[in-house]
């Protein structure tokens, strides 16, 4: 028996009505096009030691793109080194746990309090790339515990609802929580062979038919026409050495060159990171 | 964590693996050679209740299997699709506007990955299906096949069953286990034209496959999507200058680094079609042997061997009389510097976790041996061909 003293909704899903006027406003040119040189990175801000009751923190802030969306805000704590509960066997490294979350609020679509694939995915990426950074051995028997939350993520107003985009914004998310991690890490005082720090790259196809494909380091994905593939690279600059790599995209087997172009172009990526990285820890000291 | 379950080997094991993988050529545990795999068992079609289905089982007693399921399901309408109408209007290049329309989502696709003792929200298990759904998905060609009409689509599970305890990483066994499924699978022939609710064929075995064979003219003229195989994730790893596939567990455990590459392919006819995207600029040299490769993605793993326990050099260890009479501060002093050089520096014969990270040229080559002509990738495709799909 239906319920009649209320007015109920229809049975079954709708689709709220959208009005069908942004296209229009894409085609006509809207869009912006990237301003900054192909090898430059965007400005970032990075500042240690925001959280006082953290052994080690640090808050990094890249500047927006231009079409009036926000730009990538993470904060970063470490937690740690502590001595491992009891009950856990023995371990002759320090054990790293790393968290990466999307505030609810982050991005246009919102994120649950609890961690979905991506965020995991995330984390596990970022634990590959600090592990190798870390002197482990240093503390058996301990762990510490890496947080980030991605305050805001980096979106476009008019553009994310196109399809596709989140992924290539993972890596950028990705490149950021490398960097900050390591600058918290400093700030702890925990013992690394060397700064790591995070940089994208990416093989873009600008509007226009005859635009041949290039490379840019720090892509915003929503400034090209198409991302081809993409590159985040964890890198240690005095070691020369890659700690992390991750590559997605599609490329012929024959073009190994634009390979080897495009993990080049992430590693000075990486470097460029690096140098703002190392001033920040500097001016802490100094 | 899937790759950094504990292994059983003391330091002078795991000293004496290392130095034995980083001779040219190495010598590997099991006497393969360095692009050797392991044999297997594979086998499609094993469950009658699925679209496609796979078992593979290795020789060191791993086995999977795979489940692909195909369910009808509304399209959600956005509004940066083509809208209705505008098809509608000019029928006649209806057939023209169609390849243009079929549009595919990531959403459409859904990935689980079982794996006995670990939970399915573990890291490790989410890193695996990441990787193995981030393959599928990199070329966006995948989802265009799940395409029914503007209205409707398929919406693909692929459940992916690790069976025996992870004796060894399982990524490679997932992986060409899925590729098989996947190749085996088949959905019904849709009986209805047009933007209709979708009609099926009864006649199961009238269904088309999911990645048509070479072999179907007729069913490949009307498939949209040009890749003509699923992709294939394969596990490299390094030591030293020592380049090393299908690395089992105890040789993972030495890696200094691992990476895990997925390759696809796609057939040589849609090259030509392919030649206004810009990435093709030079695929004009017609290949009609040989596989037409794609570099898909590519991923570090954390290899194991960073959490293995470490080995004490004599220098510094008391039982060979290390601290034994330091009396004298200044005998100390001296001591205690060489012990500090003998934590970071190598000493021959001694295990150490490796620290800090690969060289871009170690990392450069890896990829470059899978992707090479007749390289590994070659092979492995050419070895899957052989598997009998029913």
């Amino acid at each position: 028996m239906a319920d009649r003293r209320r007015i109920n909704g229809p049975v079954g899903t709708t689709n709220p009505p959208i009005y069908d006027d942004a296209p229009e406003k894409q085609s006509e040119g809207v869009k912006v096009a990237r301003s900054r040189p192909a090898n430059v990175i965007r400005r970032m801000y990075l500042k240690t030691g925001v959280t006082p009751s953290a052994s080690g923190s640090a808050y990094l802030e890249i500047e927006s793109s231009g079409n009036g969306g926000s730009g990538l805000k993470l904060s970063c704590s470490v937690h740690g080194p502590r001595a491992l509960p009891r009950s856990t066997p023995f371990s002759p490294h320090i054990i790293l746990s790393t968290h990466v979350k999307f505030a609810p609020f982050a991005t246009k679509q919102r994120r649950g309090y609890i961690r979905d694939p991506i965020e995991r995915d995330l984390g596990t990426h970022l634990e590959t790339a600090l592990r190798g950074s870390i002197i482990a051995d240093r503390w058996p028997k301990s762990g510490v515990d890496i947080i980030i939350s991605i305050v805001e993520g980096e979106q476009d107003r008019e553009t994310s609802k196109a399809q596709g985009i989140e992924a290539w914004d993972t890596m950028n998310a990705l490149s950021g929580c490398i960097t900050v991690a390591s600058a918290a890490l400093a700030d702890a005082g925990i013992d690394c062979v060397d700064t790591v720090a995070g940089g994208v790259a990416a093989l873009v196809q600008d509007a226009g038919d005859d635009a041949a494909p290039s490379i840019v380091v720090d892509p915003i994905p929503s400034e090209h026409e198409k991302v081809l593939a993409a590159c985040c690279i964890a890198y240690l600059p005095t070691r020369q050495e890659v700690t992390n790599l991750w590559f997605k995209g599609d490329l012929p087997a024959s073009d190994m060159d634009v390979y080897t172009q495009l993990i080049e172009k992430g590693i000075q990526a990486s470097k460029s990171a690096n140098r703002v990285l190392v001033d920040c820890l500097n001016e802490t000291v100094g | 964590m899937a790759s950094s379950q504990h292994v059983l080997l003391s330091p002078a094991e795991l000293a004496y693996l290392h130095a034995s993988l980083s001779l040219t050529p190495p010598i590997r545990p099991d006497g393969r050679s360095p692009t050797q795999f392991r044999p297997l068992v594979a086998e499609t079609g094993i469950l009658p209740g699925t679209n496609g289905s796979a078992r593979i089982c290795f020789a060191d007693g791993t086995e999977a299997i795979v489940g692909v399921k195909a369910e009808v399901e509304r399209t959600r309408t956005r509004h940066d699709f083509p809208s209705l109408d505008e098809s509608a209007e000019d029928d006649d290049d209806l057939d023209d506007n169609q390849n243009d329309v079929v549009k595919g989502d990531n959403d459409w696709v859904e990935m689980t990955v079982e794996i006995p003792g670990y939970r399915d929200d573990d890291a490790g298990t989410v890193f695996l299906s990441a990787m193995l759904s981030e393959a599928l998905l990199a070329d966006g060609e995948f989802t265009k096949r799940l395409w029914i009409n503007q209205r409707f689509h398929w919406k693909l599970y692929l459940d992916i069953l690790l069976i025996s305890p992870p004796l060894s990483y399982p990524l490679p066994l997932l992986s060409l286990t899925t590729h098989l499924a996947l190749l085996a699978a088949r959905l019904p022939r849709l009986k209805s034209e047009g933007d209709e609710d979708p009609l099926f064929d009864d006649d199961w075995a009238a269904a088309p496959y999911l990645y048509p064979r070479p072999s179907e003219k007729g069913s490949k003229a009307t498939a949209p999507a040009p890749a003509a195989r699923p992709p294939v994730t394969l596990l490299v790893m390094a030591v030293g200058n020592n380049i090393i596939f299908d690395p089992s567990k105890e040789e993972l455990a030495v890696a200094d680094v691992a990476l895990a590459v997925s390759v696809g392919e796609s057939s040589s006819s849609t090259t030509s079609t392919t030649s206004s995207k810009p990435t093709a600029m030079d695929i004009d040299t017609e290949e009609t042997k040989g596989h037409n490769l794609r570099l898909l993605s590519v991923r570090t793993i954390d290899p194991p061997s960073r959490l293995t326990p470490p080995g004490i050099p004599n220098a510094s260890n008391s039982a060979y009389g290390a601290n034994a009479g330091a009396k004298d501060t200044e005998k100390k002093k001296q001591q205690q510097e060489q012990a500090r050089t003998a934590e970071s520096e190598a000493v021959e014969g001694v295990w150490k976790a490796p620290r800090g990270g690969a060289k871009t040229l170690v990392m450069a080559t890896m990829v470059q041996k899978v992707l090479e002509k007749g390289g590994v990738a070659d092979e492995v495709l050419d070895a899957l061909d052989g598997v009998d799909l029913n």
